[in-house]
C-alpha cells in the first residue's frame, strides 16, 4: 500500500533522514521505533507532506506522491494523529470532529463518521460540547485519533499515541488500535514504548540518528541486539 | 439632557463603525498572527476609490461597492501572496515593517494621485437626517450602524457553524494541526487576508458620505482600529464590537463636554485606563 524508497529529509541543510526504506502492507500494523531525535516525527511528516523530502519517493498505492501538498495526501487517506495531539483547544469536541472530516473526501459521508467514532470512543460523547483544551490529556488523545477517524483514513499514522499517559489510558489506546487493525485499517504506529509496540505490530522498524538499523517482523525485532542499542544510543 | 443623548446616539453610530474597521483587523490577526499597520491607509485608498468613482462616473458611494469590494480583494490577495507570504515566518520585526512600509506606500501613492487637499464624496443619502425622540442623525451613520452591525452579526455566524469558518479558526489555534486536516493553510490566510480588506472597502462606502478624506488620516485611522481591537481581546469579535462602541461614544461625550481636541484624545485617555484594569481586553478572548 505505501512503498518508501531511499527518502531523505532534513531542516534547513541538517539531514534528519538518510535514505529510508519502508513498506508497509495493506491491512499491516507496522511499527516505527526509535530514541529521541532519532527522526521519527519527521519520517511521519513527510508522508504527510508537511515536511519536504529532499530525495527519495513515496509510492502510495502505486502513485507517486512525493510532491503532492498535504491537502491532496489527506485526500487520499494518508491521515497523521500528530504527536503531542494537536487538538483545536478552543473548539468542543464536536467542532475538532467536523474538522476532521473536512476534507473534499471525507466530507460526504461525514455525519456517519462522527457516529462511528462516537461509539467507539463513547468517552467522546460525555464530552461532546466541552471545549477539548479542557479535556485530561487521555482524552485528548481520543479525540485526536477520533478526529484522524472521522477522516476516513486508508492509512493512519499515529505519532507516539501513549505518550505523558497514565498506564490505564496506554492500555486502552493500544486497544482501540488493535480493534482498528483487526477491522482491516492499515496503521503505522510511531512510538518509543517499545515492548508494547513489538507485542501489538505485525512488523517493525528501528529508527537510529535517520536510519533504518533493524527491521523485521516484530519477534525478531525484540530479539535483535541492534534494537537495544539503537535505544541506549550505544 | 437632550446633549447627552445627542452624543451617546453619535458615539453609538459613529462607534459601530470603528468596530467594523477592528473586525477586518482582528480577522486578519487570527489566522496570520499579524498585525496589519496599513490598515488604515488601505481604508483611506477605499474612501479614495469611491471618490474616484464619484469624479468620473458619478456613482454613489453605496453603488460603488460592486466595484471597490472586489478590487480591494483583489489587492488584499495580492499584497498577501506577492508581500507578506515570502516574509511569513521571519522575525516578527520584519512583518511589521512591511506593513509599515505598505502604510507610507498607499499613502504617498493617494498624495501623487489625489494630491494633498481635503476631498469629500458626496450620496445622495447625505443631508437626509433622521428624527429619534429628541436626537437627531444623519441618515449615512444610521446606514452604516445598521450595516456594520449585520456585517457583524453574519461574520459571526459564518465563523462558528460553518466549515470555511471553522477552518479560519483552525488555523488560528493550530496551522500544523489545520494543515493536517488537509486545510489549505496558505490559501486561508490568502483569503482572509483579501476578507478583510473586503470589509475595508465596505466600511468605506459606508463612512465616505459626508466624511473628510485626506491622505494623511490613515495613521489616525489605524490607531483607533488597533485600540478597538486590542481593547476587545484581538480575536474576539463580539467584544471588537463592544470596544468599538466604548471607544465611538467616548470621543463623542468628550468632543461635547471638553473641547474638539480633548475629545479626540478621549479614545486613548480610556483605552489606557481599561488596559490597566483588564489587560486581557474587554471580554476574555475567545
Ligand atoms: N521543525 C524543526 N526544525 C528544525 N529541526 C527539527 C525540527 N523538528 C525536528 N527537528 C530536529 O530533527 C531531529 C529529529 O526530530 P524528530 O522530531 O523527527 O525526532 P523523533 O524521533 O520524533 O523524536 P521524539 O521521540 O522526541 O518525538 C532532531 O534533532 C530535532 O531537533
Ligand atoms: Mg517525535
Amino acid at each position: 500500500m505505501l512503498e518508501v524508497h531511499g527518502l531523505t529529509a532534513g531542516y534547513g541543510g541538517n539531514p534528519v533522514l538518510e535514505d529510508v526504506r519502508i513498506e508497509i502492507g495493506r491491512g499491516k500494523l507496522v511499527g516505527l521505533l526509535g530514541a529521541n531525535n532519532a527522526g521519527k516525527s519527521t519520517f511521519i511528516n513527510c508522508l504527510s507532506g508537511v515536511v519536504p523530502a529532499s530525495s527519495g519517493r513515496i509510492l502510495f498505492e502505486g502513485e507517486d506522491i512525493t510532491r503532492l501538498s498535504p491537502k491532496s495526501r489527506v485526500e487520499r487517506g494518508i491521515i497523521q494523529v500528530p504527536e503531542g495531539r494537536l487538538v483545536f483547544p478552543d473548539m468542543s469536541v464536536r467542532e475538532n470532529l467536523l474538522l476532521g472530516g473536512v476534507n473534499a473526501t471525507a466530507r460526504p459521508r461525514r455525519a456517519e463518521r462522527i457516529d462511528y467514532v462516537l461509539d467507539l470512543l463513547p468517552r467522546l460523547k460525555e464530552r461532546i460540547g466541552q471545549a477539548a483544551g479542557t479535556l485530561s490529556g487521555g482524552e485528548q488523545q481520543m479525540l485526536a485519533i477520533g478526529r484522524g477517524l472521522v477522516a476516513e483514513p486508508r492509512l493512519l499514522m499515529l505519532d507516539e499515541p501513549s505518550l505523558g499517559l497514565a498506564p490505564r489510558f496506554v492500555q486502552y489506546v493500544f486497544e482501540i488500535i488493535d480493534k482498528l487493525h483487526a477491522d482491516g485499517l492499515t496503521v503505522l504506529l510511531v512510538e518509543q514504548n517499545l515492548n508494547l509496540t513489538l507485542r501489538h505490530s505485525d512488523y517493525c522498524y528501528v529508527l537510529e540518528r535517520g536510519r533504518v538499523v533493524v527491521e523485521g517482523v516484530s519477534a525478531h525485532v525484540k530479539d535483535d541486539p541492534r534494537t537495544k542499542s539503537a535505544y541506549l544510543g550505544l | 439632557m437632550d446633549e447627552l443623548l445627542q452624543a451617546l446616539a453619535q458615539g453609538f453610530l459613529v462607534g459601530s463603525t470603528y468596530g467594523l474597521l477592528a473586525l477586518g483587523m482582528g480577522l486578519i490577526y487570527s489566522v496570520s498572527g499579524l498585525v496589519n499597520f496599513a490598515h488604515g491607509d488601505f481604508f483611506s485608498l477605499g474612501m479614495y476609490l469611491c471618490f474616484a468613482l464619484f469624479s468620473a462616473f458619478a456613482l454613489d458611494p453605496y453603488v460603488s461597492l460592486v466595484i471597490t469590494l472586489p478590487a480591494m480583494m483583489l489587492i488584499g490577495a495580492g499584497v498577501y501572496q506577492f508581500l507578506i507570504r515570502p516574509i511569513a515566518g521571519h522575525h516578527l520585526l520584519m512583518v511589521i515593517q512591511l506593513t509599515l512600509g505598505l502604510a507610507l506606500l498607499v499613502q504617498n501613492g493617494i498624495l501623487m494621485v489625489f494630491g494633498g487637499q481635503f476631498e469629500r464624496t458626496p450620496s445622495i443619502v447625505e443631508s437626509k437626517l433622521v428624527l429619534l425622540g429628541p436626537v437627531v442623525v444623519r441618515m449615512p451613520h444610521v446606514i452604516a450602524c445598521l450595516a456594520s452591525f449585520g456585517i457583524a452579526a453574519a461574520l459571526y455566524v459564518l465563523l462558528r457553524s460553518t466549515d470555511w469558518g471553522r477552518a479560519i479558526r483552525s488555523v488560528h489555534q493550530n496551522a500544523k494541526a489545520a494543515a493536517l486536516m488537509g486545510i489549505d493553510v496558505g490559501r486561508v490566510r490568502m483569503l482572509t487576508f483579501a476578507a478583510g480588506l473586503g470589509l475595508l472597502a465596505i466600511a468605506a462606502a459606508l463612512i465616505v458620505p459626508g466624511t473628510p478624506m485626506h491622505p494623511s488620516l490613515g495613521l489616525r485611522y489605524t490607531v483607533i482600529t488597533l485600540i478597538v481591537m486590542v481593547l476587545g481581546g484581538m480575536t474576539n469579535f463580539v467584544g471588537i464590537m463592544l470596544a468599538g462602541l466604548v471607544i465611538g461614544i467616548s470621543e463623542a461625550l468628550g468632543t461635547i463636554y471638553l473641547s474638539d481636541m480633548l475629545g479626540m484624545l478621549m479614545p486613548y485617555l480610556i483605552f489606557v485606563v481599561i488596559m490597566l484594569l483588564r489587560p486581557q481586553g474587554l471580554l476574555k478572548a475567545a
